[in-house]
């Protein structure tokens, strides 16, 4: 399974990996100058953590978010093994936001849908690992840790 | 990250950027697409290194990170980053001003007109220092008084640059405020460009209608050829011109003004492909200003044997007389020790007609022409080149347009260069571009008009405000900046929009990332000037451009009564 891997040593807080993600994933305008001027406001679906960590979702293998969600909005696709939302059945419980343990789902008051990355599953290459400047965030292979240790 | 798009529309450049791409040599196209995605902050204006605290963003998607560390919010980011801009514009214009004063009171040349030149001298005192300039008075009343109304009509550079400088640094004004220091600062340096070309007309004589040649094609094989690039002193350009004459030495430029009575200086090509003329073998030594000249040209200079001499330096010879002498020298060395570079010279070259004044054409046609409805209004094409729009393309496709739509086009500096290189401005092709109402217009203008008129804008605009009985704010008039790229032309459409001008430029100026300040130069501009600076953020084509003033010309007259609500 191909996952997003960050560098905490490469980032350097420039944030443009959210700039780009609300502008491309979340905005109605898909345009930085359209995107900024929009009501209500983009929300990224990744996160700049204190000085140097993007945060996004982590497609664990076990999802918390997948288990507490009540009527299967949240969901994996069997061929990618990406976890995303649903968005039309959702009904904004606001369980996954409590449960994710990395605290990356955001609840949308506007929308009432739980937004969360989903490693742009519709795109040919996650925006936050294309615009990343240090190349702080790439895309690789998950690594079994069960085989590591 | 991938950026698809046609580099160029000009021809020799073309054929040269595919040698470059076989010959692994980087040019302005490569390393803009080695900068992508450029910082957003940055290019919407959100983003602050002023001080050390930083640097800041105001981050337009969450709801913390909204102000800097001193405080600044998103308006006043986007505010102080388009003075920022126009501070350096304006630097740009004084610069250039005070190296050509300086070397005129050295005595470096005798001037055509001494009177002139010892009142152009005195004015120039004036705007340095006290601020008491009479260049001043060369404005329309009614202009100066509204900008002194508004608080920006410009008092020196203490006055205007110290203060608005800092600005920066802290001190607590509004965005509004921000705004008009900008224009302040842009007036400021029309001033200083007005006072330059006086005294040039008064050092050098004035500037006759001249016919050049543009474009790679007018490269020599034969004969030391030297380049100058960027605005370099014009004491220097005609001294350099003069001993290279003597000894049969061509001289052409880029991105410098190409006449210099009695001299003239064939433009090679634009801004963006400024590598290109030395890429073709033929150049054997550049001159290099500062403004417009890319750090790059060094290292092309290197792989090609070009001699590069600054203009200026902290080790350069201040006397321009020895320093010509050595440019000629060094040139005529150089093409001797390049004799098996191969001279590979596209046979690609345009005439053109420039340096239009009021001297020349009958402005009292022009505006009678606008009241009779012969033609639809009037559009200044300026700004150079910018590597993120295809070469040429928007400039010539917006002044072809608005040419079939009968308005008339009025050209100044790098703009009517690169309209030039299309045969916009060759009289023998003027039937093909325009539509009937200019065609007649120019017809009546003069003998061999050609369709764009090369103009220098200021020059234009105060013919026109001097010969009309309207302000120049009620013209159909606007001005395009469709390819702009450096300060010195954000301070050019700041000073045309203060006019009463109302200007369209792109790319974005760095404030779309405040919505009112983006807001505010569209509706506190007409208020204060009866003109807005338009910042189009929508990706458009250069037709759907040339429309935004089209559709403002075509639009039905207002209906007087109340609107309905």
């Amino acid at each position: 399974m191909q996952v997003i891997k960050v560098d905490p040593k490469k980032c350097t807080g420039c944030h443009q990996c959210e700039l780009w993600c609300g502008t491309e994933i979340a905005s109605l305008a898909k345009e930085l100058a359209g995107a900024i001027q929009e009501e209500p406001q983009p929300v990224p679906r990744v996160y700049v953590e204190g000085k140097n960590l993007a945060l996004q979702c982590r497609h664990c293998v076990e999802a918390p978010c997948l288990d507490a969600c009540p009527n299967g909005t949240m969901r994996r696709d069997p061929q990618t093994e990406l976890v995303y939302v649903h968005e039309p059945t959702c009904i904004a419980c606001w369980m996954c936001v409590m449960v994710c343990p990395f605290g990356i789902i955001n609840p949308s008051p506007t929308y009432k849908v739980a937004i969360k990355c989903d490693r742009c599953r519709n795109m040919g290459y996650p925006i936050c690992a294309e615009v990343c400047p240090t190349q702080a965030i790439t895309v690789e292979p998950r690594q079994d840790y069960r085989k590591v240790f | 990250m991938e950026f698809i798009q046609r580099k160029t529309a000009d021809r020799a450049v073309n054929h040269f950027l595919l040698k470059a791409a076989d010959q692994e040599i980087t040019v302005a196209w490569d390393r803009f697409e080695g900068q992508l995605p450029e910082c957003g902050f940055c290019e919407s204006g959100l983003s602050c290194r002023d001080c050390l605290q930083g640097p800041c963003i105001s981050h337009p998607f969450r709801n913390q990170s909204k102000l800097g560390v001193c405080g600044k919010d998103k308006d006043i980011l986007a505010a102080q980053s388009l003075l920022r801009l126009v501070l350096k514009g304006t630097m740009s214009y004084l610069d250039q001003l005070n190296d050509f004063a300086d070397g005129v009171q050295a005595g470096s040349v005798k001037p055509a007109d001494k009177k002139q030149a010892e009142k152009a001298l005195n004015a120039i005192a004036g705007l340095m220092q006290t601020g008491n300039s009479e260049v001043i008075d060369e404005f329309p009343a009614a202009l100066v008084e509204g900008w002194k109304t508004a608080g920006i009509s410009p008092r020196g550079i203490a006055n205007d640059i110290f203060k608005a400088s800092q600005r920066l640094e802290g001190g607590i004004s509004d965005m509004e405020e921000t705004l008009l220091w900008s224009f302040k600062t842009a007036l400021l340096g029309c001033m200083a460009d007005r006072l330059q070309n006086r005294l040039k007309a008064a050092v050098f004589g004035d500037t006759s209608v001249s016919e050049l040649e543009v474009n790679l094609g007018i490269l020599k094989k034969d004969v030391p050829t030297i380049l100058f690039y960027g605005p370099v002193s014009p004491l220097l350009k005609q001294k350099v011109a003069k001993t290279a004459q003597a000894k049969n030495v061509s001289v052409m430029g880029v991105c410098t003004d190409p006449l210099l009575p009695p001299y003239r200086f064939f433009p090679v090509t634009t801004y963006v492909s400024q590598e290109i003329p030395l890429m073709t073998g033929a150049v054997d030594l550049i001159v290099t200003g500062n403004q417009f000249v890319n750090p790059s040209l060094a290292e092309v200079a290197r792989d090609w044997k070009v001699t590069v001499v600054p203009a200026d330096g902290l080790k350069q010879s201040s006397d321009p007389d020895a320093l010509a002498q050595k440019i000629v020298a060094q040139a005529e060395h150089a093409f001797e020790m390049r004799q098996n570079i191969t001279r590979d010279i596209p046979m690609v070259k345009e005439s053109a007609v420039m340096g239009y004044s009021a001297a020349d054409v009958d402005i009292k046609k022009i505006v009678a022409a606008l009241d009779a409805g012969k033609i639809k209004g009037i559009a200044i094409l300026a700004g150079s080149n910018n590597v993120k729009y295809t070469q040429d393309e928007v400039l010539v496709t917006i002044a072809k347009q608005f040419l079939a739509n009968d308005i008339l086009c009025i050209s100044e500096g790098e703009a009517s260069v690169s309209l030039a290189k299309y045969r916009l401005l060759d009289p023998a092709r003027r039937d093909k571009d325009c539509g009937a109402g200019v065609n007649e217009l120019l017809d009546a203008l003069g003998d061999n008009l050609p369709s764009v008129i090369d103009w220098r804008l200021t020059d234009f605009l105060l013919a026109l405000a001097a010969t009309g009985d309207k302000a120049l704010s009620d013209y159909p008039m606007c001005a395009y900046f469709p390819e702009a790229n450096r300060s010195a032309e954000v301070t050019k459409a700041m000073w045309t929009v203060a006019m009463g001008v109302s200007t369209y430029f792109w790319p974005c100026l760095p404030v779309t990332g405040s919505a009112k300040t983006q807001q505010a130069l569209e509706d506190f501009c007409r208020d204060k000037f009866g003109a807005s600076l338009h910042v189009v953020t929508q990706k458009i084509d250069a037709r759907t451009k040339a429309g935004l003033f089209l559709k403002t010309i075509d639009a039905p007259a207002t209906m007087s009564g109340k609107s309905w609500e």
